[in-house]
């Protein structure tokens, strides 16, 4: 995937960066709002992360200029700023996503997926992953073509594992994307454990691999070791 | 009570008073007056019988005339004292008259008489009643005029007043328009508009001044946050941590996101408390609870709580990220508060949501439980969620009540 990150605050940025850039993805970040613009006249993405306060101006005229030249760019925004007109401003305008800060980096890798997965085959699209293959249209899941029956929570856990592959996700984070940011209850992740069980067992019966591993209290990890 | 009736019962207690103080002066000035013109007319009868007297030393003759007797008789010498009586008129045939009389004496060749002038006051007493009666008209012509001025101008000369009061009533510090201009020669009500606008312009300074802060103190606060955050999510990635870093790291994460939620809940209620959420929306609570209660199935099995939802057809219309938040609220707050083994029973009728749960066997505190940043010592949450509750019911009007009947708390949202 090839990525433009137009964010002024560094220590996100070179985050975003990092986070993305590991898994051969190719980045490319700007901090300001010139900056942006010059690159999107110049070069196409697959996706765009975009802040809406830029030093020189908004992400909602860089998003507006994208959508005025006809480019075909993913938009995903991210900002502070999570008032309902923004969002819908920001959706109306065309933007694929909206992010509000702060997120884990996982959150928004798996939306960026998402994205680019809707922008490349128009959303009837299948996931795979080694023995795994999922129909995101069908919400099904065959493990060495053997159809295995998932839960919703379940699912939508597999493919936050198989869009952050290779990384640690925290409970946290887990939590959050599986109960939204409601969800209140910091000091018991019992119930993450239990559905990360029952996916990895669902899928070692099909007679799949296991890639969850556990880090240690942390978090887990979804890879092909 | 309103100024003017107040004002109309002084004024009109005043001007009876006074009225009535004044028809009293007036009626004695009136009749001591009018008894001093009896007197000397009574004098100049008495005079008269003296010149004839003293001219013909003879008594008068005493003739029967419309508005005066005289009378003599013969008396011991020096035992008339000359005075001025108030005494009855005899009229034929007529009821007795008040009258006004002189004795006094004549000496008429040696003889003694006593004279004795009556004269009727019916004249004088009607003059007075006139008075008495014209007297009466002014003070009830007066009342009436009063009443009416009251009743008429009073209210005219309010209405700079109360429009000024109306405009206060609807003035809102998040809406933009302005304090209508007045229109009157009246000083007091220009001063009073001024100052209100005066006032009106300074609120809304000062409020946009505060939101302004807090919009970009929040923005401030959640971009550090968010680079911890993601400087946290790329730490992980390092691995080799041993149990005691990911303790550690682990605590740091809930830190942050608690972090969030508080800002995010502050937010939130300066939001509501502006109204600034006001997008409307048909909703159907059933399907959202129904909705909430799928996603938060594991949760209740996590801590193994028996749901039982007895949930008819509503629909309302209001804000869909409110009421979200305010079911959100309400139920895992009935899952944070229960214990192992617990219940939580939710019931929607047409006229109202309650959410009861088992917990602590002790009633809350009503009084607190809805402050900013009031929990229980055992509660993990920031303290807001009940005040945001509470604040969503009110902007949406609803009423959110409390109550705690062995061993249920109970939460319910009237519409």
């Amino acid at each position: 995937m090839k990525i433009l990150i137009v964010e002024d605050e560094e220590g996100l940025r070179e985050s975003i960066e990092e986070y993305f850039a590991d898994a051969g993805n190719i980045c490319e970040t700007v901090a300001t709002y010139q900056a942006a613009l010059a690159k999107i006249q110049l070069y196409r993405y697959d996706c765009i992360l975009l802040d809406i306060t830029l030093p020189g101006g908004s992400g909602i005229d860089i998003l507006k200029a994208l959508k005025a030249n006809n480019f075909p760019d993913g938009v995903l925004i991210i900002s502070a700023k999570n008032s309902l007109d923004d969002r819908l401003q920001g959706l109306d305008l065309g933007a694929d996503d909206y992010l509000v800060k702060p997120f884990h980096l996982s959150e928004l890798k798996a939306r960026v997926s998402a994205i680019v997965r809707r922008k490349m085959f128009n959303g009837s699209n299948v996931l795979n992953f080694n023995e795994l293959s999922i129909d995101l249209m069908a919400k099904t899941v065959t493990v060495n073509g053997t159809p295995v029956k998932f839960t919703r929570k379940e699912l939508s856990l597999l493919i936050y594992f198989i869009s952050n592959k290779g990384k640690v996700i925290s409970k946290n984070a887990i939590a959050e994307h599986l109960w939204g940011d409601g969800i209140d209850m910091a000091n018991n992740f019992d119930f993450i454990y239990s559905h990360i069980k029952n996916v990895r067992k669902k899928i070692m019966e099909a007679g799949g691999k296991d890639y969850i591993y556990a880090a240690y209290g942390m978090g887990y990890k979804f890879a092909d070791q | 009570m309103k100024l003017s009736e107040r004002y109309n019962r002084v004024n009109l207690i005043a001007t009876v008073v006074i009225m009535l103080i004044t028809g009293a002066i007036y009626y004695q000035a009136i009749s001591l007056i009018l008894t001093d013109q009896k007197d000397k007319s009574l004098e100049v009868e008495e005079q008269e019988i003296f010149d004839y007297v003293k001219l013909n030393h003879r008594l008068p003759q005493v003739f029967e005339s419309k508005d005066q007797q005289i009378s003599f008789t013969s008396a011991e010498p020096n035992s008339v004292k000359r005075e001025f009586i108030n005494t009855g008129y005899y009229r034929e045939k007529d009821e007795p008259e008040s009258g006004r009389g002189l004795i006094s004496s004549v000496n008429v060749n040696g003889r003694f008489y006593k004279i004795e002038i009556v004269e009727s006051k019916v004249e004088t007493e009607d003059l007075i009643q006139i008075i008495f009666g014209i007297t009466i008209g002014v003070i009830l012509l007066l009342l009436l005029v009063l009443l009416i001025t009251n009743r008429l101008i009073l209210s005219r000369l309010w209405q700079p007043f109360h429009s000024i009061l109306g405009e206060l009533k609807q003035f809102k510090v998040t809406d933009n328009s302005d304090i209508a201009p007045l229109n009157t020669r009246i000083d007091e009500f220009n001063d009073l508009h001024q100052e209100v606008t005066a006032m009106a312009e300074r609120v809304k300074r000062d409020y946009k001044d505060l939101k302004t802060f807090t919009e970009n103190a929040s923005h401030e606060l959640l971009t550090p946050i968010a680079v911890i955050n993601s400087k946290l999510d790329t730490l992980i990635q390092t691995e080799n941590f041993s149990q005691q870093q990911s303790k550690l790291l682990g605590d740091l994460y809930g830190a942050v996101s608690r972090l969030t939620r508080l800002n995010q809940s502050l937010l939130l209620l300066v939001k509501i408390e502006n109204k600034l959420l006001t997008d409307q929306q048909s909703i159907n609570l059933k399907e959202l609870i129904e909705e909430l209660l799928y996603q938060l199935e594991d949760i209740f099995g996590d801590k193994m709580i028996t749901i039982s939802a007895s949930l008819q057809d509503k629909e309302i219309t209001a804000s869909r990220y409110l009421v979200d938040i305010l079911l959100n609220n309400l139920i895992i707050n009935a899952v944070r508060h229960n214990h192992e083994d617990g219940e939580i029973i939710i019931n929607l009728t047409e006229d109202s949501l309650s959410v009861k749960n088992t917990g602590e066997n002790t009633s809350l505190d009503n009084e607190r439980i809805f402050t900013r940043f009031h929990k229980s010592s055992t509660s993990e949450g920031s303290g807001l969620g009940l005040t945001i509750s509470k604040q969503i019911c009110e902007s949406l009007g609803y009423e959110l009540v409390y109550s705690y009947e062995a061993p249920h708390h109970s939460f319910m949202v009237r519409f």
